[in-house]
């Protein structure tokens, strides 16, 4: 009786255990890369701008962002509390504030960006020197004549008191669903403000919006003497910056952009008004989810490499052996991270310059596999990835591994080119046998 | 031209009657040196034609065929009654260091071909 009800007990036990067992979800046990409501602290230069940009607020909030707003002369505004950040990102909507208030200024914002963590600046008419600064630094050049402003006089969206024709619509000049999401914005988005350049050798920075061949950046009240230094599509309207440690910045010439004003302004044709409105809203909103990683951040996980038949990690390989090299790579989404699937995910095998390099296949599931042969060559390899797509966090693994030439004894025993000398030599000494035969007994 | 034809000629007639004189147990070194060189001759043509990849082979062949056919010369000079400074060098003390010399011969040529 009391052995029956030990087994049942032990059963019982056995069950409990094996129903803890964790079921396979899309998402793994990798820690998290952002808590589940991340902290936005919002810089204005005025509180009126909670109401006039509530659509782009509510947004953000509606997505499970805890937004903090302050204006940017407040003095108890401080970004680390102990030494830790308490913001994951900043929006500085303040173009014209020059000095901010607490413990902020251009450089600890920059730091701000360095520690890997995202901001959204919004530059305007008549910005001060420190939004200029900060930009700058991101590596975006905001126009140096202090009154000039984005003209387009060949297209201008009529807009009533818009004599300057500072209003202007343009196109995003990337496609890119990483960045601009899904589907493609067909309409035009609005902007009024100021345009930026960005230096063309710099990979870092890419210009989202750019003005339409015929905007050119001026000061509208000044006769120009010269052409102007920006013009078409050098007239950077919107640029994102994906720095290497990860951080993403979007700089935006035209507070105005992210208006509600804006996002209900309908597209005119010749005065009238047509029932499409400006891509502005749906622009401004995958850009943010971008900025905030809610898209295009990949991690790579459980690199591991083996001979082909083997599972366990050799501490060295020798020429022409054949091995297996093996990844997952994974995307953040608001769900968690999720398998990353794509076909062009490169390896090289690196010693000064890449042996052999092979496009990786994947399993479905994240998985990236491929084998290859070690080239005849020794010395000290890396197994290298470099992954760098538009909008995609850049992926740079590499892990080191000697490989080592044949030992004396691995080498085939006979050389079968070497046939004819090896007879040589035995018929040379059979040779030396028969003669000695014949020269001793010879009468 | 008659004349140098005539005297090659006549060269060689007699360079073939001297040598059906020499005595048979040298014709018998003549002829393993003419085999060993001979054989030198093909490993030649052979490396010449396929490269020389197993360069260590190629010479330990090469080498047992030369090194051969210079010992058994020597055991010639040694072994010939005509030859004035070999005169009290006994016939079985030249043989017995040419069968010592090849011995370390084809040692070394055995070590040699890998």
């Amino acid at each position: 009786m009391k052995a029956m009800e030990a087994n049942l007990l032990q059963l019982l036990l056995f069950s409990f255990v094996l129903l803890q067992w964790p079921s396979s979800a899309s998402c793994l046990p990798l820690e998290p890369l952002r808590p589940p409501h991340p902290r936005i602290l919002v810089l204005l230069e005025d509180h009126a701008l909670i109401s006039s940009h509530s659509y782009f607020f509510g947004s953000l909030f509606d997505r499970g962002y805890i937004l903090d707003f302050k204006l940017a002369s407040d003095p108890s505004l401080a970004l680390k509390k102990f030494g830790e950040y308490s913001y994951d990102g900043i929006i500085i909507f303040s173009p014209s504030v020059d000095k901010f208030g607490g413990s902020i200024n251009a450089a600890s914002i920059l730091d701000f960006v360095d520690s890997g963590r995202d901001l959204i600046l919004a530059g305007d008419v008549g910005m001060s020197d420190t939004i200029r600064d900060i930009a700058s630094e991101c590596g975006v050049d905001f126009e140096e004549e202090p009154d000039a402003i984005v003209l387009d006089h060949f297209k201008p969206v009529s807009i009533e008191n818009d004599i300057d024709h500072s209003f202007v619509a343009a196109y995003p000049s990337i496609t890119s669903s990483v960045i601009l999401g899904e589907p493609h914005i067909k309409a035009p988005i609005l902007f009024a403000g100021v345009a930026h350049s960005v230096a063309p050798a710099n990979n870092m920075v890419i210009k989202v919006l750019t003005g339409s061949p015929t905007a050119y950046s001026a000061n509208p009240r000044v006769q120009l003497k010269e052409s102007p230094a920006l013009t078409g599509s050098s007239v950077g309207l919107v640029s994102a910056v994906q720095a290497r440690n990860n951080a993403r910045v979007i700089i935006s010439g035209s507070l105005a952009l992210f208006s509600n004003r804006f996002f209900t302004s309908a597209v005119k044709n010749a005065g009238v008004s047509s029932s499409h409105m400006f891509g502005n809203q749906q622009f401004v909103i995958e850009l943010s989810k971008w900025v905030f990683h809610e898209r295009g951040h990949l991690k790579a996980v459980n690199i591991h490499h083996h001979k082909v038949g083997d599972t366990k990690e050799p501490t060295m390989y020798r020429i022409s052996d054949y091995l297996e090299y093996s990844m997952e790579i994974y995307e953040w989404t608001l769900n968690g991270w999720s398998p990353y699937l794509a076909n062009d995910v490169q390896v090289q095998f690196y010693m000064m310059s890449p042996y052999v390099l092979k496009t990786m296949e994947h399993n479905g599931q994240g998985h990236y596999s491929t084998s290859f042969q070690v080239p005849d060559v020794y010395g000290v390899f890396q197994f290298k990835v470099e992954y760098n797509r538009l909008g995609y966090t850049g992926l740079s693994l590499s892990k080191q591994i000697p490989v080592r030439p044949f030992r004396h004894n691995e080498y085939e025993r006979f050389i079968q080119a070497a046939y004819p000398y090896y007879s040589a030599c035995f018929s040379m000494m059979f040779g030396f046998f028969v003669f000695g035969l014949a020269f001793l007994y010879h009468k | 031209m008659a004349g140098a034809a005539g005297d090659v000629k006549a060269l060689f007639s007699s360079l073939k009657s001297a040598y059906v004189a020499t005595p048979t147990k040298l014709k018998i070194i003549d002829l393993y040196v003419f085999y060993a060189l001979c054989t030198a001759v093909i490993q030649v043509v052979y490396m010449a034609l396929v490269g020389s990849f197993p360069f260590n082979a190629f010479l330990s062949g090469f080498l047992s065929c030369v090194g051969t056919a210079v010992l058994a010369v020597c055991l010639r000079m040694q072994v010939n009654p005509k030859n004035k400074e070999f005169k009290e060098l006994s016939l079985e003390r030249a043989f017995a260091d040419f069968v010592l010399a090849n011995l370390v011969l084809h040692l070394v040529i055995m070590n040699f071909l890998g």
